[in-house]
């Protein structure tokens, strides 16, 4: 607790209880009193005001109205009403809408309203710290989102410009050693992409809500297995994909794009390099109450413990891969967001198969 | 299903993803038909004063979002000004290399923008998206 003196402005048309007030606690607080209600606001312009008391039963404006008219200006300074036995309803009611922090009977104790001071005076203190945090949160968040803004264009504009000038390579047929190297640079960029996109999609699952659209899975999956054709290792797998389609879907579809993407590049990179017929299976079903996606791999697969820990940040059950651990994760967290479940069922060495159901939202 | 030879206005700031998008097309087969700006301003001028040219082909208009000055949106902004019957013989895509939701939203609930693709361009994307 801060050991400046506590400001308390006390409003009450009888004189003679303002000057037994100031008699009583002058040495412990800084008083400021008057009879009158405007006054008191002037009071409380000029002045950082802690705690504001105020008696109920005054000519022209109870102490409850009073507060009613500062709380808009002045809601900071805390709130204890004087008041006499007769006026208890009223009381009650002002305490209930949150006007008054405590009532005080008159008269007064003098330790008990002191302490009732004190209390309100670390009630004030709480708030204003409360206020400051989050201020400083605010900030702090207002950054980060600047900071995902500008790591989605300007990390991502270059790499993608690369990507793209490769994807012209390869489409020229460029071959032999260059080709080679091509490939080396279009896997690392790929890499650090994907990283890139990660983690700018989870701080954007993190706080946007959800934005629906009319999605056609059969053009849905079109446009994201391509994206798939030039990934590692890709070539050599088996693309099976399944769609059935019954009425519309309503769904996210950047957090579905994000699920999808993290699912396939999974099944992709952790692929069974001693098996010949490598294959991923994608199915997507939906009726009038959901979806349900399955990605199914016959690759390395996971064992028990490691299938428990899947959806955790930064798990990697694999040493030979690049991933950074995050995908998952961030599949788990956009599944949550969309209202819906996953689950993995797997053996090591026997592929994994991701099933995910989420709500139509029609 | 239209007949026209599609007409693509190319416009992004940067000229590597200019080089790279027009080869991309034109290896595609998609058109040869490709007009290149490395600003909006230049880019709306050559529309709006190209009427004749506009009415013989199918008109696709590409617009990077991330652009000094004028940025994509700005473009469109302006783009929007054109009468009915310039708009009309037009379709607008929005590019970018960024994923930021909330841009392709903005886009997106723009009736005119037809979408927004992310780069580096899926040319067969763009063809199917232009000839539904």
């Amino acid at each position: 607790m801060s050991n400046k003196k506590i400001n308390v402005l006390y409003l009450d048309d009888e004189e003679h209880n303002l000057t037994s007030f100031k008699a009583a606690y002058r040495r412990e607080y800084n008083i400021f009193t008057t009879t009158s209600a405007n006054e008191a606001v002037q009071v409380l312009s000029e002045n950082e005001i802690h705690v504001v008391i105020s008696d109920q039963k005054m000519p022209n404006l109870s102490g409850v109205e009073f507060f009613e008219l500062i709380i808009p200006d002045f809601p900071d300074p805390v709130r204890i009403l004087l008041t006499g036995y007769a006026d208890i309803e009223a009381v009650i009611d002002a305490i209930n809408k949150g006007q008054v922090y405590r009532y005080v009977a008159k008269p007064w104790n003098e330790t008990d309203l002191k302490i009732t001071i004190q209390n309100a005076f670390e009630l004030y203190n709480n708030r204003i710290q409360l206020k400051q945090q989050n201020v400083e949160i605010q900030k702090a968040y207002n950054e980060l989102e600047k900071f995902v803004y500008s790591a989605s264009h300007d990390l991502r504009a270059p790499l993608v410009s690369i990507l793209g000038v490769l994807k012209l390579a390869r489409t020229e047929n460029i071959e032999g050693k260059p080709a080679e190297y091509f490939g080396m640079i279009e896997r690392t960029v790929n890499q650090l992409d994907g990283f890139v996109q990660n983690i700018i999609s989870y701080y954007q699952n993190l706080k946007k809500g959800e934005i629906l659209a009319s999605i056609d899975c059969a053009l849905f999956l079109d446009e994201i297995t391509q994206h798939f054709e030039f990934f590692e290792g890709a070539d050599n797998i088996r693309f099976n994909k399944m769609v059935q389609q019954d009425g519309e879907l309503n769904l996210d579809e950047m957090r579905l794009k994000m699920i999808l993407n993290n699912l396939l590049s999974n099944a992709i990179k952790y692929r069974d390099e001693t098996k010949s017929d490598s294959s991923v299976d994608i199915s997507m079903q939906s009726d009038a109450n959901s979806l349900k996606l399955v990605v199914k791999d016959n690759g390395i697969g996971m064992n028990r413990e490691d299938r428990m820990k899947a959806f955790e940040m930064f798990f990697r059950a694999s040493e030979r891969c690049t991933g950074s651990g995050i995908g998952l994760f961030i599949v788990k967290e956009a599944v949550d967001k969309m209202g819906g479940e996953i689950s993995v069922s797997s053996e090591l060495g026997q592929g994994a198969e991701f099933e995910v159901v989420i709500p139509n939202k029609r | 299903m239209n007949e026209k030879e599609l007409n693509i206005f190319l416009i992004d700031d940067n000229d590597i993803d200019i080089v790279v998008n027009t080869k991309l097309l034109k290896l595609a087969n998609i058109t040869s038909r490709i007009r290149s700006f490395t600003n909006g301003a230049d880019a709306l001028q050559y529309i709006g004063g190209n009427f004749e040219e506009l009415d013989k082909y199918l008109n696709v208009i590409l617009i990077d979002i991330q652009m000094p000055v004028l940025n994509g949106f700005d473009v469109f902004e302006k783009y929007m000004e054109f009468p009915d019957e310039v708009r009309k013989k037009c379709k607008v895509f929005l590019l970018s290399s960024s994923i930021d939701r909330n841009d392709i939203q903005k886009a997106e609930d723009n009736e005119e923008i037809i979408k927004v693709l992310e780069k580096p361009l899926d040319v067969y994307l763009l063809k199917r998206l232009v000839s539904a």
